[in-house]
């Protein structure tokens, strides 16, 4: 019993040894692209048979759209077309030198404003349900509040939100929320001599939010690895968690400024080109959901939305981590709950 | 699969992997938030990020010596493309803003028409009411021979009384 248990752990080793990594591929569940703006584009995952209102999902500017279709079978976008909702995620594309200017109300107003005006025209229909996930959770809040979501006379066609894992009271955020302090984080000059913030740079500062957790993960890999899906899903998130993006410096130096620094979107004070961002001025019903064991969006980060919402919310948790949110079946479970209730 | 006289190496592993994880955890937390990590850390991505920016314009500069484009040209140049790429966008949101008004004064004008066809309809019924009004009242001339002569005159009468005032008002 011994020596198989040894033999699959070298079995495994041989397996990492052969950089699975490279090889994983995210991002296969068929689709096509319905819309572009400069690098940000809609992608469009159709279903056999539309049996349920379509969804608009707004995925995180310091990552890849590829968190919701990691593998088959741990697909967020798959299986929310297999049970019939057709599903747009808007993808941001890699940001490039030529990106560090743009303010961050370009992303938020405009860009993310025309491609949910252009899914909603794709769907034919003249509202849809939205979900923001993670950093695109919390420029979806700022857009629906300054679109005014859900008040008369409003022409955003949102009905409804879905924020998953996404960071509101930004001083509850745990280590990163300590870290990113004005008297200790150089913010200016990072975002001066870099232009924008690199991803490396990102990738180690989530790294080092946990220390242990590089140890933590090889360990898991060496106690499961002998389960093929296991494998497939490891290899997917690592080429995932490799494939950064870099954030617009602009963008960055007011997210980082308003939100970590000053915590505008609870106390207030947030001036965003000329217009103050106040999330109670969206009345859209919310729902929060936040990830049980989330280190870098703890669950008051994310729920703290019922304070400051203008309009209905419900809070949820699940089990999982940041990341691991997206690659179980309990997300698209609660997705597809959220639009039939 | 322990024995009495073998221990479990897996058992053994796990446990001593968790004292390790827990111990260096606690370790590293202190090191990670206490001030003088934070503050050297910021001290040091300060200085990157200076040292990145200076490199960056000395490697234009020699470009820039060497008369080849330097990588502000390009950036310049990808900028020029995305304000020329977002004014056709804007152009784009205008057509199809007007497209919905033209769609929204078309809902407007087939409304209108519907209503003035509902009107003319509704007049047409009320006219052939009256015809069919007009038709009872009417009643032939009289003759002499015909013995209703009599009530004949209090009908014309009667269909002559101004409107709205009842008979002996």
């Amino acid at each position: 019993m011994m020596v198989a248990a040894i033999a699959e752990k070298v079995e495994t080793l041989r397996w990492l040894a052969a950089d699975p990594v490279a090889t994983a591929e995210t991002g296969r569940t068929p689709h096509r692209v319905v819309f572009r703006d400069h690098k940000a584009c809609v992608r469009y995952f159709a279903p056999a048979v539309a049996t349920r209102p379509p969804l608009f999902c707004v995925m995180p500017l310091i990552n890849t759209w590829t968190v919701f279709d990691l593998a088959p079978g741990r697909s967020v976008v798959e299986a929310l077309t297999a049970a019939g909702v057709p599903v747009y995620v808007l993808d941001w594309g890699r940001a490039g030198p030529e990106d560090a200017d743009t303010p961050m109300a370009h992303y938020v107003d405009t860009v993310l404003g025309r491609c949910l005006d252009r899914a909603v025209r794709h769907a034919g229909v003249e509202k849809i349900d939205v979900l923001g996930y993670c950093v695109g959770g919390t420029f979806l809040a700022v857009h629906l509040a300054r679109a005014g979501a859900g008040t008369e006379g409003s022409r955003c066609p949102v009905r409804r939100a879905f924020f998953l894992a996404t960071p509101i009271d930004f001083h509850q955020s745990g280590r990163l929320a300590r870290w990113a302090r004005p008297e200790s984080f150089p913010l200016d000059a990072i975002v001066d001599g870099f232009g924008n913030f690199p991803k490396e740079l990102m990738q180690d500062s989530f790294r080092w939010l946990r220390p242990t957790g590089v140890a933590a993960k090889y360990k898991s890999v060496l106690d499961r690895g002998g389960d093929p899906e296991f494998r497939r899903l490891w290899a997917a998130l690592e080429r995932w968690n490799g494939d950064g993006v870099d954030f617009p410096g602009a963008t960055y130096r007011e997210y980082v400024r308003q939100c970590y620094f000053d915590n505008a979107l609870v106390g207030g004070g947030w001036i965003m080109d000329g217009t103050p961002v106040t999330l109670a001025q969206a009345t859209v019903p919310a729902t929060t959901v936040a990830a049980s064991d989330d280190h870098i969006v703890p669950t008051a980060a994310a729920h703290a939305l019922r304070g400051v919402w203008g309009g209905p919310v419900t809070t949820r948790v699940l089990g999982g981590g940041h990341v691991g949110v997206c690659a179980g079946a309990k997300l698209p479970a609660a997705i597809v709950e959220w639009l039939d209730a | 699969m322990a024995t009495a006289t073998q221990p479990d190496i897996g058992k053994l592993g796990d446990e001593l992997y968790k004292h390790w994880e827990k111990a260096m955890g606690s370790w590293w937390d202190q090191v990670l938030e206490s001030p003088q990590f934070l503050g050297a850390m910021g001290k040091n991505l300060e200085h990157a990020a200076k040292a990145r920016g200076q490199y960056e314009r000395s490697v234009d500069d020699t470009m820039e010596r060497m008369h080849l484009p330097t990588r502000s040209d390009v950036v310049r140049v990808a900028k020029i493309a995305a304000m020329l790429e977002e004014r056709l966008l804007q152009q784009e949101d205008l057509v199809l803003g007007l497209k919905d008004q033209v769609v929204a004064m078309q809902k407007e004008a087939v409304q209108a028409r519907i209503e003035a066809a509902e009107a003319r309809i509704e007049l047409r019924e009320t006219l052939a009411a009256l015809r069919q009004e007009l038709g009872r009242l009417h009643v032939p001339a009289p003759t002499a021979s015909a013995p209703t002569a009599a009530t004949a005159p209090s009908a014309t009468a009667a269909e002559r009384a101004p409107r709205g005032k009842k008979a002996g008002a």
